[in-house]
């Protein structure tokens, strides 16, 4: 695993160099001279300087990864759906898409915009929150029932790979009586109605936006047919 | 006397260190949550204040190195009037 990250080689060879400077000093106690001043600028500068930039960098990348997001057990069957190449979950189709890949659950949440990436850390750092103060001690069975976004799935996600300037996006029916409300955030592209939940425990949103994930489509007409049917599998399950 | 009193805050900045450098590299060697969270904040601080410190003891035994070296300057007598 280690070796697979340049980063944090180097993040652990500043520390590994760091750390014996420091410990030389507290063992050895030269006197403070122009040499011991210039190692200990390496020991408590330079190389934990080389440590903290390379594993902020090596941080910020673990947190985009699946793995991280489904290492808080609340989170375990939504990040075991996404990985489960039989479920046909919005979420697991799109993690089977290379561009996605393990970091499936980054790409589709994190907000698009220039400070998308910094207003998503911000958002992990409630998740982090939320988790220690109130989800830690919840059983998966309350979790799946009560855990919902904070705010309605914004389609602009959706967007910043689908287009919906296209004429192929367009000339869809359903894409072309609904047009302004998916633009305007009214109509959620992953809605019941439209192009299904995006993972199997997803509930609809709360009265305050009536039609963000709640809206049904006739049966037979293109967005219900295209809904995933897909049923929750637990960890250990057998499909 | 000053001496004494430097080397022994460098040593508290040292133990200060090493301890960010260990909460960093537990974030690399286990990227969960409350690793990474714990690298960023506390061991980040902790690195931070070290490097501080060290640096505050050399200007300090600079200043106190410049202050020595510096010549007493001649009294201009009163009793010459």
């Amino acid at each position: 695993m280690i070796a697979n990250h340049p980063l944090t080689v180097v993040a652990l060879a500043c520390a590994a160099l760091a750390s014996t400077i420091l410990l030389v000093f507290l063992v050895r106690r030269p006197p403070l001279g122009g040499a011991t001043k210039l190692w200990l600028l390496l020991g408590l500068g330079v190389f934990p300087i080389g440590v903290a930039m390379a594993g902020n960098v090596e941080g910020f990348e673990a947190t985009k990864q699946r793995k991280f997001c489904g290492s808080c057990h609340v989170m375990v069957p939504h990040a075991s759906d996404s990985n489960d190449p039989e479920s046909s979950s919005l979420a697991s189709r799109h993690a089977r898409n290379e561009f996605f890949g393990r970091e499936n659950c980054y790409v589709c949440h994190a907000d698009y915009g220039m400070f998308g990436t910094v207003l998503t850390k911000l958002g992990g750092m409630r998740h982090v929150y939320e988790y220690v103060t109130h989800y830690r001690n919840v059983s998966l069975e309350t979790a799946k029932e009560t855990i919902h976004l904070y705010k309605p799935y914004p389609n602009a996600n959706c967007m910043q790979c689908h287009t919906a300037n296209l004429e192929l996006w367009t000339k869809v029916p359903d894409h072309k009586s609904s047009l302004a409300d998916v633009r305007e955030g009214r109509v959620s592209c992953a809605s019941a109605g439209c192009h299904g939940f995006a993972h199997p425990f997803t509930k609809p949103a709360s009265s305050s936006s009536p039609r963000h994930s709640t809206e049904t489509r006739p049966p037979g007409s293109f967005a219900a047919t295209q809904r995933p049917a897909v049923s929750p599998r637990l960890p250990g399950q057998s499909p | 006397m000053r001496a004494t009193a430097y080397a022994r805050i460098l040593r508290m900045a040292c133990v200060l260190a090493l301890i960010g450098i260990a909460l960093m590299v537990w974030s690399l060697l286990d990227p969960s949550p409350m690793p990474v969270l714990v690298a960023m904040s506390v061991g980040q601080i902790f690195g931070t204040l070290s490097l501080v410190t060290f640096l505050g003891v050399v200007v300090a035994d600079l200043r106190r190195a410049h202050l020595d070296r510096a010549p007493v300057p001649e009294e201009t007598g009163s009793a010459d009037r």
